[in-house]
């Protein structure tokens, strides 16, 4: 920032006028703001050794900063609203201004310069303000509630999931008279079907992922796990672990041949011949 | 081929004498398979073929192929021009404009059609004749080489086109293509020998899009790009002699998985699915060590491969050195249910591979050899991997199948023997159809052909030990090893086929015991047995008196006589004992060893040697006997049903080791509802050791004593507890715990219990809310998010718990079903579905198990009226584009509904979809269905039963079906459930002169047909000097005038010339014409092949038919009374007995009017005879059938 001031210095063409007066109160509001601007700005310009500037270029200054400032608050709302919050984190601003560009690690030691220029600005409220005691309801630990509650809470998801599919597409009926009770989401034929009935579904592939490191180390078969870590040695199969195959006996030739697989459907096509012969025997 | 004809010609002649003879006067040694086209878009497929043959007979002038459906261009022999005829007799089996409509008549019409293009029989639908230039060449029985040219379009069956209708190329839509089909049905796709008994090299060499893969026979030699890169092509090779039928072929953009344990083995599957194939493969291996160890043989060919396909005709089909699997047989290591299932077919067509593909049959009738070794070798495989309770329970199941099917139809015959021309020894002639050939045979009558040959060879193992068995095994794998390594000599090829003769000799050499009596009861005749044992205990002789009847009248039955075991349980311990079975004696006396009582402090030892501690209270005090076991090691095919009193089923439950007398006990003890079976149950559930499948049915068996027993019921509804004390969580009792399906017992038994809960009823015959309440907290409370596993199967089987509980409903007035008047029990469950199938289409399940669960459940509620019976919405799950288990579920829904609601539109519906949906199997599946579940049935009145139904479903399986000849036979199964044997009842009486015309078509027209085509065979092949009298063959660079006289006589020729005759002169009937056949040229063959070829009594020609009702007067069929003009009221009405006389004394005055009027005729028709064949002339594409139009001369020669 002190180099985009600096930069700044001199030969601004500022025409607007900041003279225009306004009578309305968010007017007012804004130019109280774009005032704290300028003063920010010409106390930066005077520590970057300037006496004096234009006018228009410390308009021009103050434009900038102002703009930079906007842009950080609002990528910064961007990436709390992301993560489902309203309040923006620190984390936020930082990743805000990762992305803006700007070297985060500099600011500490810039904010502890020495010629700091100070702002006479009123003063902290009373130190028991920032006091605060948050007060926790106990987080339900009995088993029953907390099943109870997950079955209802993904009952209604899907309820809420499905009753939504069904408003918005096409459904069919199982009463003639009647059609909300009991939507059902019409059928539609895929182009593939087999892909979708056999390939497991993303949340499946997670859940696999997630049970089979979690349980692994229960699984104290230690001819299973030596299967488990001749596979990872090839790098080829990742999810050939289950328990229905056992077979360590044929697991360790393999290591040696591993690189000398020939297969014909693995060999090169061949070029055609420029006379081929009738391919007959 | 190298090879010096003459010399091949003469071993193989030698060697027909001693083994195999074939049927054909040639030899095929090898083959040249070439499709250079393939296109996606128009679904054709353009190549040729080129087969290497030697003449074993100096006079061979025409060779007869194979080849249906294919476009033939050209056929050079030699590289001459070759006249030929292409005529398929089973495109269209009797005449479209035939008013004949009964089943019998089709099933002879047919039977004959296979037969007249059997290869078995030396026959083939294409016909080419040897151009006379060549003729001393063939002399000298010179090699032969056969080109042909052909291309397929839009192929019906054999070949099976899989184009998914997105955007992108070919490969990217993930287009393929196979061949497929049931038994030898490689002649669809291209002209061949299509036997199993005709073994050659072969070269196979498909070109193909870049970006696709070939994957064929034998070894992938090289791949060759196209010149213009674009394409490229596969070139095979299979050295090890082949049948035809064993070839097979599947291209698509197949991602390549090479087996990491064994290179030579590749697995292929389509697009995006190589990561389940990583999974659903990494077990082959061991089924390959496991058969090459008991065989002590090799796997015989050096590449094995296996190819998941979309759209697959069978779940699993072998060919040489290839297995084609339905994708959906692919899986993750998620799914429990389906390993199992996948694993056992790869098992099987592996088992396959040995026996079926490399070791083919000779002919038809040692089918069962081969599907006998297989399945019994892929039985010890399933011993070994799964458990010698799970293969014992699999005996037994298939046991109970074959029982229940022989004794519904009348028996399955695993050799059946044609003799020459006694009709009278038909040897199914129960069935409704022939079972001489594979083509003929019900699909059901099939499957439960291969059962009993597995069971029959497992019976042979149990006389003569499974060591011996292995061994017999062993020679016939390394007898035909030996001869495939002899390149050329293809007269020891014959080795490589295995004959129901050979099988035996080669038993009777290793093992020096004579099974010929077994043979002679289980493979030469059809049935089983059929015991009803029950037993008295004389206490004063200390002897048990066990009475053992038979039941040999019944259909499907056959008389036992021999050894029985039976074993005995007594305090004493477990005793053995054989009776013989014979004759007269029903009664047997078995001493007993215990004294009753006397070691009551004891343990009772077991048959296995354990010995327990019984609780013995329950015992007759004056018996030792705890129980009886009749057969127990299942080495007789029968039905046991045996009467002991129920505590000796709860001791032999509850004690007995052997999970086949568990499973028995458990049936019998349905008829015991008191609470000691409860007790026994109970504890069989809890039990933790017994096996899964037996705590299972004890489930239901249990729920079925609990309604029984509702009235005196005290406690919880059954199982309840014992769930909530195996499932649900300590603390609160009411919700199940978060699942875990490690132990897979407790699995299966978990998804069990809750569905035979369902069952239970209270005193108001109505599912107890309890159990409604629990079933829908389970579901409720389901939670899988910490399980290895995927928990679609058990959601799907809550679901169909939750149909389990719906009862009827009280219908008021036959109210209409609207929402205001659900019950609230209904609604529950409404919900529940509807929330299921919803969510299904957020995230669908493996093989989408619930959505399948779900249309089940909401059909049983619309037929238990609660919810408004309309198949709408199956209507759209049926449709095309939906996952094929889901397709069945909706159509099953529908043919329900067409029985119930009598809908003939519904019926429409699912005979069109029969006739237009791309799938094969769904095809054959709905017909499957509308057999087993029936809109009306023979003797039922329904408002479906029409005329047009009639004639829609007889072109169906007259003409529409031709393709496939599974569909045929289904299509023929479900006519005969719907109209039975003879004339449908619901079509009107033909009037007097409608009849004769009838009668006219049937006696002389149809059964020529077949006869006279063989005629034609055997004198051409008898008589050499023949040449210029050859019928049916147009040669298209000489077509004189004699032979155009002679090619009217060509069968359709003269069935199209004879009906259109017929109805020109609107006679009632053209009698001469049975006479005026006998009389021509060829009068001399027609005794020879009615009895040569004919063994079904009614393809007899007519005229001896009427011939020998002239004389006794007796010989009724139903087909003649149905025909006869007479029978003016229902044929039903009369009964044989008493019309014999009144019959034979019309066909006595008919048979005298057609003389006379013969005679009349006889120059006028031989007139018109003549004057039809110029005609002919004309348009030469007449000169076929209609049905046969295909191409008889090659359009290149018309161009």
């Amino acid at each position: 920032m002190a180099e985009a001031a600096a930069t700044a210095g001199a030969g601004g063409s500022g025409t607007r006028s900041g003279s225009k007066q306004s009578t309305n109160p968010a007017d007012n509001y804004h130019l109280a703001r774009r005032r704290t601007l300028q003063v920010v700005v010409s106390s930066l310009l005077t520590e970057a050794g300037f006496e004096s500037a234009e006018k228009a270029s410390v308009e021009t200054l103050t434009e900038m900063l102002q703009s930079y400032i906007s842009e950080i608050g609002r990528s910064a709302k961007s990436y709390c609203e992301h993560t489902a919050r309203t309040q923006p984190t620190l984390s936020d601003i930082v990743v805000t201004l990762v992305e803006m560009g700007f070297n985060v690690d500099t600011l500490p030691a810039y904010a502890k310069r020495s010629q700091r220029m100070v702002i006479t600005a009123p003063e902290f409220p009373d130190p028991h303000t920032y006091i605060k005691t948050p007060t926790y309801r106990e987080p339900v630990s009995d088993y029953q509630v907390l099943r109870e509650k997950a079955a209802s809470q993904r009952r209604d998801v899907e309820r809420a999931l499905t009753r939504f599919m069904a408003k918005t597409g096409e459904t069919q009926s199982l009463f003639k008279d009647d059609v909300s009770t009991f939507p059902l989401i019409a059928a539609r034929p895929f182009t593939i079907p087999y892909l979708t009935a056999l390939l497991p579904s993303e949340l499946e592939m997670q859940q696999m992922e997630e049970t089979d490191s979690s349980e692994q180390d229960e699984q104290t078969d230690t001819e299973n796990l030596a299967l488990h870590i001749s596979m990872e040695d090839s790098g080829a199969e990742k999810e050939n672990t289950s328990v229905l195959q056992q077979n360590p006996s044929l697991s360790g030739s393999r290591n040696g041949e591993e690189n000398i697989i020939d297969n014909p459907y693995l060999r090169p096509v061949k070029k055609p011949k420029i006379r081929r012969k009738k391919s007959l025997s | 081929m190298p090879l010096t004809g003459v010399e091949t010609a003469r071993m193989n002649r030698k060697k027909g004498d001693k083994g195999f003879e074939s049927p054909r006067p040639y030899k095929l040694t090898h083959q040249v398979v070439c499709i250079n086209n393939i296109n996606f878009q128009r679904k054709s497929v353009v190549g040729f073929v080129e087969l290497t043959i030697f003449p074993t007979v100096a006079n061979l002038n025409r060779i007869k192929l194979n080849s249906k459906q294919c476009r033939i261009y050209r056929v050079r022999i030699n590289d001459l021009e070759a006249a030929f005829i292409y005529n398929d007799p089973t495109l269209e089996v009797c005449h479209s404009e035939s008013k004949q409509r009964n089943l019998n008549y089709f099933s002879n019409a047919y039977a004959a059609a296979v037969s007249a293009v059997d290869p078995d029989a030396g026959n083939g639908e294409l016909c080419i004749k040897v151009p006379s230039e060549l003729w001393k060449h063939v002399d000298e029985l010179k090699v032969l080489k056969i080109h042909i040219n052909f291309s397929l379009d839009q192929p019906k069956g054999g070949l099976h086109f899989v184009v998914p209708s997105v955007e992108g190329s070919m490969a990217e839509r993930g287009a393929h293509v196979f061949s497929c089909g049931y038994q030898n049905s490689t002649r669809f796709w291209f002209p061949c020998v299509d036997s199993y008994s005709e073994l050659c090299t072969w070269k196979l060499e498909f070109t193909v899009d870049a970006a696709m893969v070939a994957v064929s026979n034998g070894d992938l030699v090289e791949t060759v790009y196209t010149h213009d890169m674009r394409k490229k092509t596969f070139h095979y090779m299979l050295t090890i002699p082949t049948a035809a039928s064993n070839i097979s072929l599947a291209i698509g953009p197949f991602e390549i998985l090479v087996d990491p344990y064994m290179h030579e083995v590749t697995h292929f599957c389509l697009p995006q699915l190589l990561p389940l194939l990583k999974h659903t493969t990494s077990y082959l291996h061991e089924v390959f060590e496991f058969y090459e160890e008991i065989l002590t043989c090799r796997y015989p060919y050096s590449c094995f491969k296996t190819v998941f396909i979309d759209e697959a005709y069978v779940e699993v089909a072998a060919y040489a050195s290839m297995s084609i699997f339905s994708t959906n047989l692919l899986h993750s290591a998620m799914i429990i249910d389906e390993t199992p299932l996948t694993r056992r077919c790869l098992a099987q067509s592996l088992a396959q591979q040995f026996f079926g593909c490399f070791i083919s049959r000779m002919s038809w009738s040692d089918e069962w050899v081969l599907k006998g070794i297989s399945g019994y070798i892929y039985g010890l495989w399933m011993k070994k991997t799964f458990g010698v309770n799970e293969y014992r329970h699999w005996i037994k199941e298939e046991l109970d199948r074959i029982v229940a099917y022989e004794l519904k139809t009348g028996g399955v015959l695993l050799h059946p023997i044609f003799g020459g021309g006694k009709e009278k020894d038909n040897p199914a002639s129960h069935l409704h159809f022939s079972i001489k050939h594979p083509h003929t045979l019900s699909w059901e009558y099939y499957t439960m052909f291969q059962c009993k040959a597995h069971l029959v060879m497992r019976l042979i193992e149990n006389r003569i030990s499974m060591e011996f068995m292995l061994q017999v095994f062993n020679k016939l794998l390394s007898l035909a090893s030996t001869a495939s390594s002899q390149k050329f000599q293809s007269h020891m090829w014959s080795q490589m086929l295995v004959s129901t003769s050979g099988f035996l000799k080669s038993i009777s050499n290793v093992s020096g015991k004579d099974i010929q009596p077994l043979i002679k009861q289980w493979v030469d005749q059809s049935g089983v047995v059929k015991f009803y044992g029950s037993f008295a205990f004389n206490r004063k002789r200390n002897v048990l008196e066990l009475e053992i009847k038979q039941d040999y009248t019944s259909p499907g039955t056959q008389k036992y006589v021999g050894p029985l075991k039976v074993t005995v349980q007594e305090l004493d311990g477990s005793f053995n004992h054989t009776l013989q079975i014979e004759e007269n004696s029903l009664k047997h006396d078995i001493p007993c060893h215990s004294k009753s009582r006397r070691n009551k402090k004891k343990k009772i030892p077991l048959m296995n040697g354990e010995e327990v501690d019984m609780d013995l209270s329950a015992m007759d005090a004056d018996s030792p006997l705890l129980w009886i076991r009749i057969d127990p090691d299942m080495s007789v095919l029968r039905k046991v049903e045996f009467e002991q009193a129920d505590f000796m089923w709860q001791y032999q439950l509850r004690y007995e080791r052997d999970v086949v007398a568990q499973q028995e006990s458990i049936l019998a003890l349905e008829k015991f509802p008191t609470p000691a079976s409860r007790l026994a149950l109970t504890d069989i559930l809890e039990q933790e050791q017994c096996f899964y499948r037996v705590r299972m049915s004890a489930c239901f068996c249990l729920a079925k004593i609990a309604n029984s027993m509702v009235s005196t019921w005290t406690g919880p509804p059954a199982m309840k507890s014992l769930f909530t004390r195996m499932f649900c969580c300590k603390s609160c009792p009411n919700i199940v715990k978060t699942n875990n399906f490690m132990s897979f017992q407790s699995y299966f038994l978990q998804k069990t219990m809750p569905v035979a809960m369902a069952l239970l009823r209270d005193v108001h015959n109505l599912c107890p809310k309890e159990v409604l309440t629990f079933i829908l907290d389970l579901i409720k409370y389901n939670d899988n998010r910490k399980n290895k596993f995927s928990d679609n199967y058990y959601r799907a089987e809550m679901i169909d718990a939750l149909a389990n509980s719906v009862t009827p409903a009280v219908s008021v007035n036959n109210e209409v079903r609207t929402l205001d008047n659900l019950n609230p029990d209904v609604r529950l469950i409404l919900e529940e579905i509807t929330r299921f199938l919803n969510m299904e289409k957020l995230l669908p399940s493996y093989r989408h198990t619930i959505t399948v669960s779900c249309l089940r459940a909401i059909r049983v509620l619309q037929k238990n009226g609660h919810v408004p019976s309309d198949p709408a919405l199956f209507k759209s799950y049926a449709e095309y584009g939906h996952f094929v288990d889901i397709r069945i579920a909706a159509l099953e829904a529908v043919v329900d509904y067409t029985k119930v609601d009598r809908s003939y539109e519904e019926l429409q519906w699912l005979l069109n979809m029969i006739q237009d949906d791309p799938v094969p199997y769904v095809r054959h599946k709905i017909l499957n269905m509308l057999t087993k579940n029936p809109p009306f049935t023979k003797n039922m009145e329904s408002p479906l039963c029409n005329e047009a139904l009639v004639d829609q479903l007889w072109k169906l399986m007259n003409s529409g079906t031709s393709h496939d000849w599974r569909l045929r036979c289904g299509a023929v199964d479900l006519y005969f459930t719907l109209f039975g044997l003879s004339r449908p009842s619901c079509l009107p009486l033909p009037e007097l002169g409608l009849v004769l015309n009838l009668k006219e078509k049937k006696a002389v027209l149809n059964p020529t047909i077949i006869p006279e085509a063989v005629a034609i065979n055997q004198e051409a092949a008898n008589n050499p000097s023949s040449h210029p009298q050859l019928v049916g063959f147009q040669n298209p660079f000489s077509s004189s005038q004699d032979e155009e006289e002679i090619d009217m006589d060509t069968v359709h020729d003269s069935q199209a010339f004879i009906s259109h005759h017929l109805n020109m002169l609107e006679r009632p009937s053209t009698p001469g014409l049975s006479k005026y056949r006998p009389a021509s040229s060829r009068s001399a063959l027609i005794p020879q092949h009615s009895t040569g070829c004919d063994s079904t009594p009614t393809t007899k020609p007519q005229w001896s038919l009427e011939l020998a009702r002239k004389g006794t007067g007796k010989e009724q069929s139903p087909l003649e009374m149905g025909m006869h003009p007479v029978a003016s009221a229902p044929l039903s009405v009369f009964t044989k007995e008493s019309t014999a006389s009144k019959h034979s004394d019309h066909h006595h005055h008919h048979h005298h009017e057609h003389k006379k009027k013969k005679k009349k005729h006889k120059h006028k028709h031989k007139h018109k005879h003549k004057h039809d064949s110029k005609e002919k002339d004309k348009e030469p594409f007449t000169f076929s059938s209609p049905a046969s139009g295909r191409s008889i001369r090659s359009p290149s020669l018309s161009d």
